[in-house]
């Protein structure tokens, strides 16, 4: 029967999974590659034992980009801008990390200022000409690009930013033509095609970054369709994008910087699926590892998107990703006392190496991990399926230690330092939600990652919120995200129009024009059936300076139309500010239309009402730290056994290979049809 | 130690937890705020803090926006309270209040505040300060860099009621847009400022409904106390002693003379003692740094060289001492100006106290940074959109280096935490072209770890006629630097007229007194203005610095061939760079 796989390269593990036409699933881990990634999908496709001949497509959500940014492994870039400009990427917003602080500098651009070169031109803010870009001054860039590549080793990339060509991308265009035509092995990438938007330095910073992934992206791509073809495997493959779309591997190579987030997007993609099978349509999602917690939006059951993405503080990339927020908390965060006295948990990371004390190869720092060891929320033979035996006796040492420089016995040191983990967690939460303007009281929280699920019900119940859900498999949510992506294009026209002089005309012309140009792309990606379009205007207040992006209902575009859009958006101020300014000019600035191709959702087989064990019987019982009621004897279950539509009242865990899930007292768990399990989050119950 | 009115002691996690909710509240009050605004100084520039207040007017909570305000936030607060009373402030009232003669730093910080009720009592207040462009007075966008009093600089409001149960105070309101030159964008940015208080407002009371009102307010003062003891072990760490350090302001735009600010910092104990009383008389000009802008500089320099770790609050402050003299240059006296003594001598004041710091701490200071904001104004009627505007604009300065890194390039001098405006921006509100805007090649302080860089920028007129002002420091003197190292650029502003060869200082062209601080000279369509802000101070002797991180400045463009002979004594043509 045909298969199709996702497939998910982290830092540490090659994810797959994979679904049959009859809702069958395989799964697959094996230990990543970063030397060659490919190497590892090849390995882990291997392994899940599926004929190259029943397959039927690929997609892969992958951390390559991301890697060669953080890593700092990129192509050298040479920096191509209008004359007078070339220091904007080592000036860059002239404010501060920190406020109270000699410590910090700032932030290195990823291009060498001796390869930041200006060609004369210039254009107004209405795009017109001041000064012509002429024959003479491009050669002379030419000059200097060739005194520049003298030494420079390795792979190079072409980056230009020119002001104003978010108006008018004429000029931009050209010295592109040029720059192909004489350095025709050298990949070019536009600021105005990349992020159109203003804010020279923004612009610049997002198209510097594609070029320094650009090298590193074509290679990989390449890799991996040879890999392929030589394995026999002649079916379409697809890479995961920043935005949650997935696109054919042959047209990711063009702006490999909206690639930035491809392994990070799946997960998300698999909470808001798990969440709807849930039947919940507003879901905070929460994956959890060994050294970071991302955490992502769902809203009215659709993923939140940000154009805010930052490689580090202060060096953004402006393109459309899922709106994600990354902080250092995960199995492997340090525990540690401040000078003034109070205990902290991370943002340092124990990692895998040498990992927790409990791991016993040397780590002599108290981690998450061995605090969930210690309060028996951790099954030390079961860890990773048994993979890593856990040392109890050592974690209990160092959480005596931790605890006697607090004042504190071992149970309660180990239940402040998952304490303060959740806190940071659940601010993370807060940020993304409440810079948004919505109420997390009002979400459900989908767990997943190896420790998502031991710790979501705690901030759950911090957060107010009153269900957790964990999906099925929750330690391969990334690849099953790649697995059910679809196929999504987005098109920007960026032109500036007062809310008193708009020409519903040109602005209808347009959206066709880009709804047009979509539909063709997803045809050439082969998807056929009926796609999804949405539109969207981003304003502001005329004064304002960020805008806000208000859907426009879908028809022709009328005043009437763009009169109930501009009202949209009063309302929408009202709902995220507490007021709106009525009769106020707006200015819109973006046009954007999306254009989703629904594949049909994957089905997952229905599950048998009786698990393995009849009647979901624990597989044994332990004892486990609870704040509110100290230790409690618990029903250790194996999820395997869990049958559909089994419920039980907390306190108990679930166990299954890859994950751990914890269940309070007076919270409730529930299994659905699909083997989805919900956590009830109970009254002001919390720890 | 520090009084104490303590109910309950509350565990140390949920002080933690309570510490980083009060930070997020103010967080997310500052996001609403950026987004909604409508000066550039605002929205891109983040000239604005946001804080909370227990009801004694102590700083309890803030975040990372601009650090001008959090020093001297408590004092503003505390006069409110005293003036107006707790018993003034009902559910949805919300006071303003700009009044430097009443704890504020200078006009155009305006501070609104609204008290949170919890069963139908009040618990706190949240609140935030930020830079209103343009507020009336003498100057377009009220920097009037020749004022010699307070009432030129603009419209002074005492603490006074704006919003009473939600409701707008209409008159007062009508006071205030009739004073400005720009109305519509100060509407615009008192709304946003206001309608941030209910973005925090909404979610103190969440907290107030997980806590209870007892053990939020135990937190707060537990909060307090946990800051102020970390603040004394620092200085307890720092060897007792008298310390000492000066610097100058080149002029106050009156006179061309210049003002010294004169410190005798004494650590004794976990207790500091930063005694001003030497300094100069103040000026006639508007140089003058009110009691509060000097109180908030001493903290901010020992904030920048202590733990990170400290949350920030009036605790902190407790442990540091203050004694200035009314009437002179760091305590001005009504009705003296002061609207650029939280601009300019506010950075100085900070990197005065950090000199004097290294004498204790030498490993944890920087050499002087550039320190001037390069304040600029403008103001005209805008040739295509045809209304009114004026428009605040600042440039970064070079830091100064440390014992361990280069000083960074163009930042904010420390005093705020401003972005600049994107030239796109500017150019899309303002008639203006912008025609460059680099780095000022040799601008640092030689150093073992050099000064960071100043930047360039240049301004071509595309108007008729703008009205433009300006007040920056640092033209004659420079960012001194510190061990050995070498002092960083000068700043400068000048301007070259059609048919010039060169550009000339504003004195030269103009006959303005001051080639710094001058206001209300018309440039017209053609002219072109250049603004050099300064470069930072070297840290320790330029010859110990490694030869190639000299070889690479050179290949940069960071360092000149030139200066690395002389002040590196590196050759490049010898070393084959």
């Amino acid at each position: 029967m045909p298969v199709r796989l996702g497939i998910d390269t982290g830092g540490t593990f090659t994810d797959l999974i994979g679904i049959d036409e009859g809702g069958a699933l395989v799964v697959a881990k094996t230990p990543s590659t970063p030397a060659r990634p490919v190497d590892a999908i090849m390995h882990a496709i291997a392994r899940s034992e599926v004929e190259s001949e029943a397959l039927e497509a690929i997609s892969i959500g992958t951390t390559v980009a991301t890697n060669a940014l953080l890593q700092r492994t990129g192509a050298t870039v040479i920096y191509v801008t209008t004359a007078g400009f070339e220091d904007v990427p080592y000036i860059q917003r002239m404010n501060r990390k920190h406020h109270f602080s000699l410590k910090w500098s700032k932030p290195l651009p990823l291009v060498e200022r001796r390869n930041c070169l200006g060609v004369a031109e210039r254009l107004d803010f209405h795009g017109a000409t001041l000064i012509p870009l002429t024959d003479e001054a491009l050669a002379d860039l030419a000059a200097r690009i060739e005194a520049r590549l003298v030494d420079a080793s390795g792979d190079v990339a072409f980056a230009v930013c020119l002001l104003f060509s978010y108006v008018n991308p004429a000029h931009e265009l050209r010295v592109r033509d040029f720059l192909e035509a004489r350095f025709p092995a050298i990949p070019v990438s536009l600021s105005h095609q990349v992020a159109p938007i203003w804010r020279e330095y923004e612009r610049g910073s997002t198209v510097i970054a594609d070029g320094y992934v650009k090298p590193i992206m074509e290679r990989y791509i390449a890799d991996a369709g040879a890999a392929f073809a030589r394995a026999g495997m002649d079916v379409p493959w697809s890479l995961m994008k920043s935005n949650g779309g997935k696109t054919p591997a042959d047209a990711a190579e063009a702006e490999p910087v909206k690639f930035l987030l491809s392994g990070l997007a799946g997960g998300i993609i698999a909470g808001h699926y798990f969440g709807q099978l849930a039947g919940a349509t507003n879901l905070v999602t929460l994956d959890m590892g060994g050294t970071s917690c991302d955490v992502g939006l769902v809203r009215d059951g659709k993923i939140s998107h940000s154009t805010n993405f930052e490689i580090e503080w202060g060096l953004p990339v402006a393109t459309p990703t899922i709106d994600l927020t990354t902080i250092g908390a995960g199995g492997g965060s340090i525990a540690w006392i401040d000078k003034g006295g109070l205990l902290r948990v991370g943002p340092q990371s124990a990692g895998a190496d040498p990992g927790p004390v409990c791991y016993d190869a040397g780590g002599d720092q108290v981690t998450v991990t061995d605090a969930n060891l210690v309060l028996g929320r951790l099954n030390p033979a079961y860890f990773l399926g048994g993979t890593i035996g856990l040392d109890v006796a050592k974690a209990e040492r160092a959480l005596d230690a931790l605890g006697e420089r607090l004042g504190l016995g071992r149970m309660e040191a180990a239940r402040a330092v998952i304490d303060i983990a959740n806190e940071n967690m659940a601010n993370a939460i807060r940020v993304l939600s409440i810079d948004r303007g919505l109420d997390p009281r009002e979400y459900a929280l989908v767990a997943f990652g190896g420790a998502g699920p031991l710790h979501a019900a705690d901030i759950a119940a911090k957060m107010g919120m009153r269900q957790v859900i964990v999906p099925v498999y929750p330690g391969l949510t990334s690849a099953f995200g790649a697995l059910i992506a679809e196929p999504k294009i987005s098109q920007v026209w960026s032109k500036h129009f007062r809310s008193d002089a708009i020409d519903a005309h040109t602005v209808g012309a347009h959206f066709a024009a880009m709804t047009d140009a979509a539909l063709a792309q997803l045809r050439r990606e082969r998807f056929m059936a009926e796609p999804e379009i949405e539109r969207s205007v981003s304003m502001r207040y005329w004064g304002q300076n960020y805008e806000q992006d208000v859907p426009m209902p879908p028809g022709e575009v009328t005043p009437d139309l763009l009169a109930e859009t501009l009202d949209a958006f009063h309302r929408l101020h009202e709902q995220f500010y507490g007021y709106a300014i009525g009769g106020e000019t707006i200015e819109l600035i973006r046009f954007n239309v999306t254009v989703s191709g629904h594949t049909g959702a994957v089905s997952l087989p229905a599950m048998s009402s009786n698990g393995r064990r009849p009647g979901g019987q624990p597989s044994s019982e332990r004892e486990v730290y609870f704040q509110t009621h100290g230790l409690l004897a618990t029903p250790i279950y194996r999820r395997d056994d869990l049958p559909a539509g089994f419920p039980a009242p907390g306190p108990l865990i679930v166990e299954e290979v890859s994950s751990t899930t914890l269940v309070h007292p007076g919270h409730r768990l529930d299994v659905g049809s699909s083997g989805v399990m919900t956590v009830t989050v109970g009254d002001g119950v919390s720890g | 130690m520090a009084t104490q009115t303590r109910t309950e002691q509350i565990d140390p996690v949920t002080l933690s937890v309570i510490n980083n909710a009060f930070v997020n509240v103010c967080r997310e009050m500052g996001t609403a705020m950026m987004r909604t605004s409508y000066s550039p100084i605002f929205n891109e520039g983040l000239d604005f803090s946001c804080m909370l207040f227990n009801l004694r007017g102590d700083l309890i909570g803030q975040a990372e926006f601009c650090p001008t305000m959090l020093g001297s936030c408590q004092y503003a607060m505390k006069w409110m309270l005293d003036e107006v009373g707790l018993d003034a402030f009902g559910p949805g009232d919300v006071y303003i209040h700009n009044d430097p003669y009443r704890g504020q730093c200078h006009m155009p910080e305006h501070l609104v505040v609204q008290a949170v009720f919890h069963e139908g009592k009040p618990w706190g207040f949240v609140g935030n300060i930020a830079h209103v462009g343009e507020i009336g007075g003498m100057a377009p966008g009220s920097f009037a860099a020749d004022a010699t009093e307070v009432y030129q600089e603009g419209l002074r409001l005492p603490p006074v009621k704006i919003m009473a149960g939600g409701e707008y105070v209409k008159d007062i309101w009508r006071i205030l847009l009739a004073n400005h030159r720009t109305p519509k964008t100060s509407w615009g940015d008192y709304h946003a400022m206001i309608g941030s208080l209910h973005v925090a407002e909404a979610r103190v009371q969440e907290l107030l409904t997980t806590y209870g009102a007892e053990t939020l307010t135990a937190a707060s003062d537990q909060l307090l106390d946990y800051s102020e003891r970390f603040m004394r072990a620092e200085i307890a760490e720092m060897p007792d002693g008298v310390y000492y350090a000066q610097d100058q302001m080149e002029d106050d735009g009156i006179t061309r003379r210049p003002y010294w600010m004169r410190l005798r910092l004494t650590i004794r104990g976990d207790e500091a003692i930063c005694d001003w009383t030497d300094s100069d008389d103040q000026a006639k000009g508007p140089i003058n740094a009110t009691f509060v802008v000097t109180a908030a500089s001493c903290y901010s320099g020992f904030l920048h060289v202590v733990s990170d770790d400290i949350p920030i609050n009036s605790g902190a402050y407790r442990p540091i001492r203050l004694v200035t003299r009314p009437g002179s240059l760091v305590n001005v006296k009504h009705p003296g100006p002061s609207v650029g003594g939280n601009t300019e001598t506010h950075p100085h004041i900070q990197n005065v106290v950090v000199r004097a710091l290294a004498g204790a701490v030498p490993d944890r200071v920087a050499a002087s940074e550039g320190a001037s904001s390069c304040n600029f104004l403008f103001g005209g009627f805008h040739p295509e959109y045809g209304d009114y505007y004026t428009n605040y604009h600042i440039e970064g300065s070079g830091w100064g280096g440390t014992i361990d890194h280069d000083g960074s390039n163009v930042l904010c001098p420390n005093n705020g935490n401003c972005r600049n405006t994107p030239v796109e921006i500017l150019e899309t509100k303002y008639p203006f072209v912008v025609e460059e805007y680099r780095l000022r090649e040799d601008s640092a302080g030689p150093g073992r770890w050099r000064g960071g860089l100043a930047s360039s920028r240049t301004f071509r007129v595309t108007a008729p006629e703008i009205i433009v002002n300006a007040l920056f420091d640092r033209t004659r003197t420079h960012g001194p630097g510190i061990f050995g190292g070498g002092p960083g650029a000068s700043s400068g502003i000048f301007i070259q007229r059609p048919g010039d060869e060169a550009f000339r200082s504003f004195s030269e062209t103009f006959g303005t007194v001051s080639d710094s601080k001058f206001t209300r000279v018309p440039v017209t369509a053609g002219d072109r203005i250049r603004l050099d802000s300064a470069g930072g101070g070297g840290f320790g002797d330029p010859l110990q610095r490694p030869r190639d991180l000299v070889a690479e400045d050179v290949r940069q463009g960071f360092v000149s061939p030139a200066a690395a002979r002389d002040h590196y004594g590196y050759d490049p043509d010898e070393e084959g760079a």
